[in-house]
């Protein structure tokens, strides 16, 4: 197991005690030359909240692997009924990941002000994937899958002392943070929403990091960024996970210093992705100055509407947007497929991104829960299973669409509203889940968009999509203007869609 | 952490002070980012130096009396003990070719 090692000096289950002294960092405690005092004789000590029996003892003396709290499960040791928060329980990838824990036997609490259903609505959209209410989801999860969910309606911007109320009183021992505004165009669309964006992502973590330091300090806090926070650096230097590795050098002028544990360059692409890059020096501080412990996750792009806990009554399913704030590509093109609508690349559609789907992105999760930071670590991953240009992708919706769906799927080239290089290197490392975490990729892409194109097809749904096809093309320009954008050309397929189609696997009926 | 590099107050006299082959100790506290990303190296050099050198790791926030002992003000600090006495000493994240380079010129022949 991946975490067979850990110790207690990661387990949130236990209280530091004796000269536990984190103002420290990078400083020295004792003043020079002067006479040691005698507290630096006390060392720091566990205490198990779970075994209380064990008294005070050497926080690194006990593996998870040795410790009966932790329990085997396909994805590590795992905290016996361990308490686990997710802020933005009732989004795409929360009320995915509550099912999932769930059926894990985890304790799922979770936090949601319906943030995401307004922004949807104001925009005149709707989720294609038609979902429950909380109460409905709530009622359905325990009926169907025998899991029990801890809900509180809470803004975790306007409304901290509830957050911190409720999280005293869970406990949790690891708290998943999805709870901001996902959308890149949605931040660009004017100056209300681009404050909206950065205040409710960049200050709520904010407060949140506040509630942690004075409540649960020793809780893991799984953070969601975004690989799109590195942006994509011209020079094809690789996009590094979060920090520069010990043998990165810097030489300059004839002379040369390790880069090792330095935060790589940061290079966002719109006001929401700036929103992510605060979080990213919010939460490094807040470890670095009151010790908590947290994974800042820079995930790729998500596809996909399957986990066996979603799929397992249609009262379970997890959102999915298609409009052009809040839908992402790959599931935005499944649906342009199904309705007729030329399947959209920007530009000249060669931009590269890594993408991960959604049921693995959930075992990374999981991992990471399973795992715990040090006191005061800072630790980053990219959390992605493969890279793909945006016109293979096109590409490969259109071939599945065409083959075992009928549809004569086209893909076109339109003006590109954002400011982005739609040509460039990309050379990302996604090394650390696989290496130190176990984490191997399980689903095959070409069927995740097989099974999307044949949940997506049905009648209801289709209808759904119809509804607001619309809202596809967009009209959100990065420059402030407003108008659809127009079509540059449309692409021969005949030519690409020969494409090698054992590459993928391709699913067969 | 693997356990066999793992110096504490408890094992630093017999480990390191009166190891009879030079030792490498490298200082550190696990909200350290530097210390974290040097130590897949660290473990490396110690696989590799096997027998030549001791390459060890001391957590500073468990250990506070030898990290003031040796007046660590800032982490990682590298720290080359040769016959109990300290030869050589540097701070801040290290590549693996700059801890080889630091443990040649402290005339370790490695
Ligand atoms: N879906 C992706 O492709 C993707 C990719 C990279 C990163 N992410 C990140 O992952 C996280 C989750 O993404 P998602 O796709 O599930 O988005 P989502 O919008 O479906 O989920 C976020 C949830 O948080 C809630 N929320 C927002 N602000 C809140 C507040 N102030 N108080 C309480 N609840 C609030 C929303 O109502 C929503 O239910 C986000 O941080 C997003 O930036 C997503």
């Amino acid at each position: 197991m991946h975490n067979s090692n850990c110790t207690c000096w990661n387990c949130p289950a236990i209280d530091l005690k004796g000269k536990v002294d984190f103002r420290a960092c990078g400083q020295s405690t004792t003043e020079f030359g002067k006479k040691k005092d005698e507290t630096s004789e006390v060392y720091i000590m566990a205490e198990c909240k779970r075994r209380p029996e064990l008294g005070l003892f050497d926080p690194m003396s006990i593996t998870f692997e040795d410790c009966p709290q932790w329990q085997k499960t396909p994805y590590g040791y795992l905290l016996k009924d361990m308490r686990v928060m997710i802020l933005g329980i009732d989004g795409y990838l929360g009320w995915t990941l509550a099912l999932w824990l769930g059926s894990l036997g985890c304790r799922v609490s979770g936090v949601d002000n319906y943030n995401r259903r307004k922004w949807v609505k104001e925009r005149g959209s709707h989720t294609v994937i038609p979902i429950s209410s909380m109460t409905e989801r709530l009622h359905s999860a325990k009926e169907v899958l025998g899991i029990e969910i801890d809900f509180r309606e809470i803004d975790i911007l306007n409304e901290k002392e509830r957050l911190k109320e409720f999280i005293d009183e869970v406990k949790p021992e690891a708290i998943v943070h999805y709870a901001e505004c996902p959308s890149a165009p949605f931040s660009m669309i004017d100056v209300d929403h681009a404050i909206e964006v950065q205040k409710n992502n960049v200050l709520g973590t904010l407060g949140l990091l506040f509630i942690m330091r004075d409540v649960v300090p020793e809780t893991s806090l799984l953070k969601l960024g975004t690989m799109g926070e590195y942006g994509t650096p011209l020079t094809g230097r690789p996009i590094f996970e979060g920090m520069f590795p010990a043998d990165a050098v810097l030489h300059w002028d004839g002379r040369e210093w390790s880069l090792g544990g330095e935060l790589t360059p940061r290079d966002p692409v719109s006001f929401y992705h700036v929103s992510k890059v605060q979080d990213t020096f919010n939460v490094y501080e807040a470890c670095k100055y009151w010790w908590l412990r947290s994974y800042d996750i820079m995930q790729g792009v998500i596809f996909g509407v399957h986990t066996d806990q979603v799929s397992a009554d249609p009262r379970l399913r997890t959102r999915l947007d298609i409009d052009e704030w809040f839908g992402t590509i790959i599931n935005r093109f499944v649906a342009q497929a199904i309705v007729g609508i030329p399947l959209t690349l920007y530009g000249r559609g060669n931009q590269i991104r890594g993408f991960i789907a959604l049921r693995d992105a959930m075992e990374c999760m999981t991992r990471l829960i399973a795992c715990p930071p040090e006191p005061g670590q800072y630790a980053v991953v990219n959390q992605i299973s493969g890279v793909y240009s945006l016109r293979q992708l096109a590409y490969l919706v259109a071939q599945i669409g065409r083959k075992y769906f009928d549809l004569d799927v086209q893909v076109q080239r339109v003006e590109n509203p954002r400011v982005e290089a739609d040509e460039h290197p990309f050379e990302a490392l996604y090394e650390k889940l696989p290496k130190n975490y176990g984490f191997t990729p399980k689903v095959n892409i070409a069927k995740e968009i097989y099974r999307m194109f044949e949940l997506l097809s049905k009648p209801q749904i289709r209808e759904r999509i119809e509804e607001k096809k619309h809202l596809i093309i967009p009209k959100t320009w990065w420059s402030g203007v407003k108008r659809e954008v127009k079509r540059l050309e449309l692409l021969d397929l005949k030519e690409e869609v020969k494409e090698d189609e054992e590459r993928y696997k391709i699913y067969q009926r | 952490m693997k356990k066999d590099i793992r110096f504490t107050s408890a094992n630093f006299k017999e480990e390191v002070l009166e190891s009879k082959i030079p030792v490498l100790v490298d200082f550190w506290a696990s909200w350290c980012v530097p210390c974290k990303m040097t130590e897949p190296v660290i473990e490396e050099l110690a696989n590799e130096l096997k027998g030549k050198i001791k390459i060890g790791k001391l957590n500073v926030d468990q250990n506070p009396k030898i990290a003031s002992e040796f007046n660590i003000g800032g982490v990682p600090t590298f720290i080359l003990f040769k016959e109990g006495k300290v030869v050589k000493r540097e701070t801040g994240a290290r590549s693996k070719q700059q801890l080889l380079e630091m443990i040649k010129e402290a005339g370790i022949s490695i």
